[in-house]
């Protein structure tokens, strides 16, 4: 009896104090006032209160390899521009859990909290959830890791400062055909991830603009290990290279063991082998696969260089392109507070229209007006170790 | 404040309703977890079928949307169900789980579901349509919890045996379960993707299906509200340490993870179990005016089972062999000899648990082969109880003899979901007539206890009056003494004299052949599956073939026991026979081992 009196009280206060939290007033909207909105414009521009900002990245969950690197970039670059002055931020970082069912309520959460713009979720199938209330609610959006498309046709207040897949590819199989000679080519891609899938379209139709023939197209699922049987096939069909749309979790294993079986012509990747952890897990392996990317990290370009020393110092580990997106996304946000010189939510969704030539770690980088990201990409090759720009 | 947390009041509905779609297998005893990949196809299918405007202007989508949803759900669950209804747990949770990964692969593949990139939906849900669903899921699992059909899946989840005995068709309540939670998983699909406006294939995964029974688990299953339960708590804890300032990251799933932990460990019936209800809602009715007129019994000395030649081999060891038999209206008939004379091997025939292997026979007038199923025999008017105690244990001693009532009653869900003034009138009917047979047993006063808190004796009369409760014509008693001693066993007599007065006939396995000699109209004995004897009482107490049975046996204390019975009561033929060899046991001894072959399978 009075263990269960001792577990009544335990399940009864918590879920007393889930009842509390729920009726505790929010302050919904209230920083919606007039001390969001400032004087002077770009560098002169003074606004008194800090901005608030939401991040939903997932933290946690299948994801969560991906967050982690968004969160310290983000967290890094906030702590970088509130040093400027003038403008400063305020900024919230919350979990998605990797489930789009979380994300919505974050989403919800943040504008009740009243945040100027929210930027996420990791995952593009996500933001095809939570997008849309923040359209419905009147609050930007920054996508700074959605690749998918159909992310910013869901609304006028949905942008993003990652490269769409279909941004990425064609310069990637362009620069194959061009330097290596493609001609003749097996697909091979992971048909249960909207990344990868979408990553394959791209490829599919890059492929066919540029006349390379494609002599398979091969699937596997992203849970998979072990390639061997469709590397077997692929090298039977004796093509010029291998195109692969996967994972990194797919990629390390895929390059290691077609190096194996002998296959010795080029890997052509996208979006998803663009990561440092290609080079540690595959090894020797991984010498001549090409990758399309939107981030140079060997880049001398100086903000790039400081954003590179500054994550390094403070994380101990090197950003990937995740980190990079994120850490421009906070670059974005700050030239459209400051060109409209006005943190409310509607001033920044305008000074996010306006985003032209920004020079960010990514590069200068320009909202069109699908609200989508264009800069440079480029492609990559793995030599002696190291990425390399591929001429 | 509403409108602020409305996504999470939302979500706290739509994950209760996954979680009944999970409640409805388990209050039958399965372990399903296909939920996910019905309502991931009851999902992606109704986007095939609502309309962006109203059907003939007034009915509106997302009502053809639901409607198409549930009948894809209990559909698919029905197609699933034919192959792996005969699965239990574990194999039946794998079975289905591997359903589930076929639906998402198969989506994920399809061209209309567009892959793994998903599809867009209307948004038309929102809290309001959540919960007007949940309150309706939840009314008809309140209403079903009362009604013969819920008491029908409690006796399944806690003894299939038993309640086959009982005269249920348990694979096709199984089934109704299966396709119950089809439904309602098909709904939950169909409400989600029209809440969050998109859904992918890959949404539906085992995970999802994870939490949904651990939903379902965390709120408990006693009651029908523990899904609501489970959801709210669920759903609240990441919303709540998000509220009480705890940073994003690792540490939120961690306390999750541990308040869960603390839920199963210290409320195993879930959270619903801290909702005080009496063990049963429902107290003793022994208002004589309330008891319906029951068909009448067959007449007095009317044939009720007739064996002839009937026999059951298990390979080369012969159980029964060969026995010739006649039952009659209103006679008590015995049934002795040692252990593993096949005693329970041939009661298990006559009511329909093991199929005989030669020889024929009908009982009840239903014909004994390979297919008889034990519920048929059951419907048609056998009742039983078991050498083992087979009752349902968390249910309470008047709900155990309630779901005895199931023969002779009529299902009332329908007439409870409309509150009919019928279903009250057959709801006490039944409860009287329950009530009578408790007190006929003399655990009048022991109605609201749980069934597996009763001492020995209780549970052995709880039984009689279970099987009573049906209004059987042929009652077969498997030991129904052991354990009793000579005051009780002697008020047992009595009441089983008095069944048969009332015109049941009995058919008593005993081991207590004082009791057995003074009850008895008719004395079988059995010895490695053969007749040995069979006559009044007086003649089987002289017979030599039975002394010499006994006392040759090396068998148990009650063989011994019986022995010196007979012993004492021909003292003389006990002389003659002394020198009589030790028979050989063991193969008989195994055959009976093996009296509910059901349970394994």
């Amino acid at each position: 009896m009075r263990r269960k009196l001792l577990s009544a009280a335990v399940c009864g206060s918590t879920l007393l104090l889930a009842l509390t939290a729920c009726s505790a007033p929010a302050d919904s909207g209230s920083t919606a006032g007039g001390e969001l909105t400032g004087t002077g414009t770009g560098a002169e521009c003074v606004i008194d209160s800090a901005i608030p900002i939401g991040a939903s990245f997932s933290l946690t969950g299948a994801a969560a390899q991906y967050g982690a690197g968004q969160k310290n970039a983000l967290e890094l670059a906030v702590t970088t521009l509130n040093e400027v002055g003038g403008v400063t931020y305020d900024l919230t970082v919350e979990d998605d859990a990797t489930d789009p069912k979380e994300a919505i309520q974050v989403f919800d959460s943040f504008i009740s909290a009243g945040a100027s713009v929210i930027i996420g979720p990791t995952l593009s199938n996500t933001a095809k959830q939570t997008d849309p209330i923040a359209q419905d609610a009147g609050v930007p959006v920054l996508g700074v890791s959605n690749t998918a498309a159909g992310i910013t046709e869901i609304g006028d207040y949905i942008f993003r400062d990652s490269l769409t897949e279909d941004a990425v590819i064609p310069q990637t199989v362009k620069a194959a055909v061009d330097s290596l000679g493609v001609q003749k080519v097996v697909v091979m891609y992971a048909n249960d991830d909207a990344f990868t899938e979408s990553g394959y379209q791209a490829f599919a139709a890059a492929l066919e603009d540029q006349n390379v023939e494609v002599a398979e197209t091969l699937t596997f699922s992203k849970a998979d290990t072990d390639f061997r049987a469709l590397l077997n096939k692929a090298k039977q069909s004796d093509a010029d290279a291998i195109i692969v749309s996967g994972l990194i979790d797919a990629a390390v294993p895929l390059v290691t063991q077609a190096r194996e079986i002998g296959i010795d012509t080029p890997i052509i990747g996208g979006n998803g082998f663009n990561s440092p952890a290609l080079i540690e897990g595959a090894g020797d392996a991984a010498e001549g696969v090409i990758v399309g990317a939107a981030w140079n990290s060997a880049s001398d370009n100086e903000q790039n260089v400081k954003f590179i020393d500054d994550y390094t110092a403070a994380y101990s580990s090197a950003p990937d392109q995740f980190a990079a997106q994120a850490y421009a996304g906070m670059q974005i946000i700050d030239q459209a507070v400051r060109s409209e010189c006005s943190g409310e939510r509607d001033g920044i969704k305008a000074g996010l229209g306006t985003i032209t030539d920004v020079p960010t770690v990514l590069g200068n980088v320009t909202l069109n007006a699908n609200r989508d990201a264009e800069h440079d990409a480029l492609v990559q090759i793995v030599q002696d170790g190291q990425f390399v720009i591929l001429n | 404040m509403i409108a602020e947390y409305s996504s999470l009041i939302t979500l706290i509905a739509l994950t209760a309703i996954l979680a009944y779609s999970f409640y409805a297998v388990l209050i039958a005893g399965q372990l399903s977890l296909a939920q996910v990949g019905l309502a991931s196809l009851a999902a992606f299918t109704s986007a095939l079928v609502v309309p962006s405007e109203p059907l003939f202007g007034f009915i509106p989508p997302l009502v053809i949307g639901i409607v198409f949803g549930m009948i894809v759900g209990a559909f698919a669950a029905f197609i699933l169900g034919l192959p792996v209804i005969r699965l239990r747990g574990v194999f039946l949770a794998i079975a289905t789980l591997a359903f589930g990964e076929m639906v998402r692969i198969f989506l994920i593949n399809q061209t209309w579901t567009n892959g793994a990139q998903g599809l867009s939906f209307a948004k038309l849900v929102g809290p309001g349509v959540a919960w007007i669903a949940l309150i309706v899921v939840a009314y008809w699992f309140w209403r079903l919890s009362g009604s013969r059909l819920g008491r029908a899946f409690a006796a399944i989840r806690e003894d299939e045996l038993a309640a086959t005995t009982m005269g249920i068709d348990v694979p096709r309540y199984r089934m109704a379960s299966f396709v119950i939670a089809g439904a309602v998983a098909g709904l939950y699909g169909v409400l989600l993707a029209h809440f969050s406006r998109f859904a992918d294939p890959n949404e539906f995964s085992f995970t999802a299906a994870v939490d949904g029974l651990v939903t379902a688990v965390v709120g408990g299953v006693t009651l029908f509200i523990g899904p609501v339960l489970g959801s709210a708590f669920l759903s609240l804890l990441p919303e709540v340490q998000r509220a009480i300032g705890i940073d994003a990251g690792w540490i939120r799933p961690t306390i999750s993870g541990v308040l869960l932990l603390v839920v199963i460990l210290f409320l195993p019936g879930g959270l619903s179990g801290l909702i005080p209800v009496r063990k049963s809602a429902k107290r003793l009715n022994v208002d004589p005016s309330f008891q319906p007129t029951l068909p009448a019994l067959p007449a007095v000395g009317s044939e009720l089972v007739n064996l002839s030649g009937l026999g059951k081999s298990y390979g080369g060891v012969h159980a029964v062999q060969s026995v010739d038999l006649t039952v009659n209206a209103g006679e008590v008939l015995g049934l002795i000899g040692p252990n593993g004379a096949g005693k329970t091997t041939l009661v298990n025939m006559v009511t329909g648990l093991t199929p005989p292997t030669t020889g024929t026979g009908s009982v009840l007038g239903v014909p004994l082969t390979a297919s008889t199923k034990a519920h048929r025999l059951a419907q048609a008017g056998v009742a039983r109880t078991f050498q083992q105690i087979k009752l349902f244990n968390r249910l309470s001693a008047l709900e155990n003899v309630l779901v005895g009532g199931y023969r002779i009653t009529q299902d009332t869900l329908l007439r409870r979901l409309f509150f009919l003034p019928s279903a009250r009138r057959l709801e006490r009917e039944a409860v009287a007539m329950a009530s009578a047979q408790l007190v006929r047993v003399g655990l009048g006063e022991k109605a609201a206890n749980a069934a597996g808190d009763l001492s020995y004796g209780d549970q052995r009369r709880l039984e009689i009056a279970r099987a009573l409760a049906s209004h059987p014509s042929l009652l077969v008693l498997d030991e129904p003494a052991a354990g009793m001693n000579h005051v009780e066993a002697a008020s047992l007599s009595e009441l089983i004299r008095s069944l048969a007065a009332d015109g049941i006939a009995v058919l008593v396995i005993e081991h207590n052949v004082r009791m057995m000699l003074a009850t008895c109209d008719r004395i079988m004995v059995l010895n490695f599956g053969e007749i040995i004897a069979f006559g009044e009482p007086s003649e089987i107490a002289r017979d030599p073939r039975v002394l010499e049975a006994y006392l040759g046996s090396a068998g148990s204390d009650e063989d011994v026991e019986a022995a010196s019975v007979l012993a004492s009561e021909t003292l003389a033929h006990v002389v003659d026979d002394r020198a009589a060899e030790h028979p050989e046991h063991d193969g008989a001894a195994a055959a009976d081992d093996a009296t509910t072959p059901e349970e394994n399978r």
